[in-house]
């Protein structure tokens, strides 16, 4: 059974693939969370959701939470899903003298961010969220880019080409890429994700520049940028 | 075509755009606690537009839901060729005054 064989509405391929893999890999150990700490992070934003009235309860959770996050982890969590536009730079400063890592922070703001999106997603085509999967054993692998340096962001980037290096061309290419995409940078494999989850629930990259290139079936460009523009302003993101 | 920006921040205008009225208030509801205004929205929007719009839809209303929470998070600013191009929208929309500007003004 496909993930979203309950909606009603016709629902692409691609981004159903992608919503079900990446589901199942918030259950595996990333770069600094293992599988348990990676769940109880998407499982936190669903509830702070829930608990807002944002989300709705879903019929089948998933397993019960196995593991209890610290307090610091739990109050960025709470800050991104409920009130975004509240985050600023003392909340990043808070994480970290609350004993989160500039690393692990950013591991898990890809989480609450990607989990977001998958479940903004399943509350708009109206079924329920979907449940979470098992945790599976292993460790995070501790691996942090050798290139990333403290720029205009929060925590560390990977600057652009040339001065990135190799590293930045094996995640960026060639050209140059603004700050939305190199935010997540100091966790490779999660900005991996976040442009994976783009490419199918908005447009492709490449095609960004194309202003008449339509993505999605019953939506012109025009149309398309009306949702994202207005999400946004709701949202008071300045980017 | 030309598209009324003013709309995105006050949805009482007239954006431009077909079926702009039941994409506004679709991208409202579904990130509010309203489940019943989502439902009708959802609704209005099928029949506006089409099914698949509405599939289309909450695909970038999540994933913008995503960029927000990646974006404030991570305090990026707005890269400077982007805040060259765009002085006039941002005044007039005001988005200068959103919070998470300070990102981006503290770097200028």
């Amino acid at each position: 059974m496909a993930l979203y064989d309950d909606s009603v509405y016709p629902v692409r391929e691609d981004l159903e693939a992608v919503h079900e893999r990446q589901l199942a890999q918030f259950g595996v150990a990333g770069v600094w969370g293992s599988g348990a700490q990676r769940l109880a992070v998407a499982r936190e934003t669903r509830d702070a959701g829930i608990d807002a009235g944002i989300y709705e309860v879903p019929d089948d959770p998933g397993p019960p939470n196995a593991n209890d996050l610290p307090n610091a982890a739990k109050k960025v969590i709470q800050k991104l899903t409920v009130a975004p536009k509240d985050f600023l730079e003392d909340s990043y400063d808070e994480a970290l003298a609350g004993g989160l890592s500039d690393a692990e922070f950013v591991e898990m703001v890809g989480i609450v961010a990607r989990i977001t999106a998958i479940d903004v997603f399943s509350r708009g085509i109206g079924v329920p969220l979907r449940p979470l999967p098992e945790a599976q054993p292993g460790l995070p692998s501790r691996e942090r880019p050798q290139a990333a340096v403290q720029e205009q962001a929060f925590p560390p980037t990977i600057p652009n080409p040339p001065e990135g290096g190799r590293e930045a061309e094996e995640l960026y290419g060639k050209q140059p890429k603004p700050y939305i995409v190199r935010g997540l940078s100091l966790v490779p494999d999660e900005l991996r994700m976040h442009v994976e989850q783009e490419q199918v629930q908005y447009l492709p990259m490449g095609k960004i520049l194309q202003p008449h290139y339509q993505h999605h079936d019953g939506l012109s460009r025009a149309q398309a940028e009306i949702v994202a523009g207005r999400v946004s302003a709701l949202n008071e993101c300045f980017f | 075509m030309t598209i009324n920006l003013r709309a995105l921040v006050d949805p009482t205008q007239d954006s431009g755009v077909p079926g702009g009225a039941a994409l506004l208030e679709f991208s409202e509801a579904v990130i509010g606690p309203d489940r019943e205004r989502l439902d009708a929205a959802r609704d209005v929007l099928a029949l506006t537009l089409s099914p698949a719009a509405v599939s289309g839809a909450a695909a970038i209303a999540g994933n913008f839901s995503k960029n927000d929470r990646i974006a404030n998070g991570c305090g990026i600013p707005v890269d400077s060729i982007v805040m060259n191009i765009t002085e006039d929208i941002r005044a007039e929309l005001g988005l200068n005054d959103f919070r998470s500007a300070v990102n981006t003004f503290k770097h200028m």
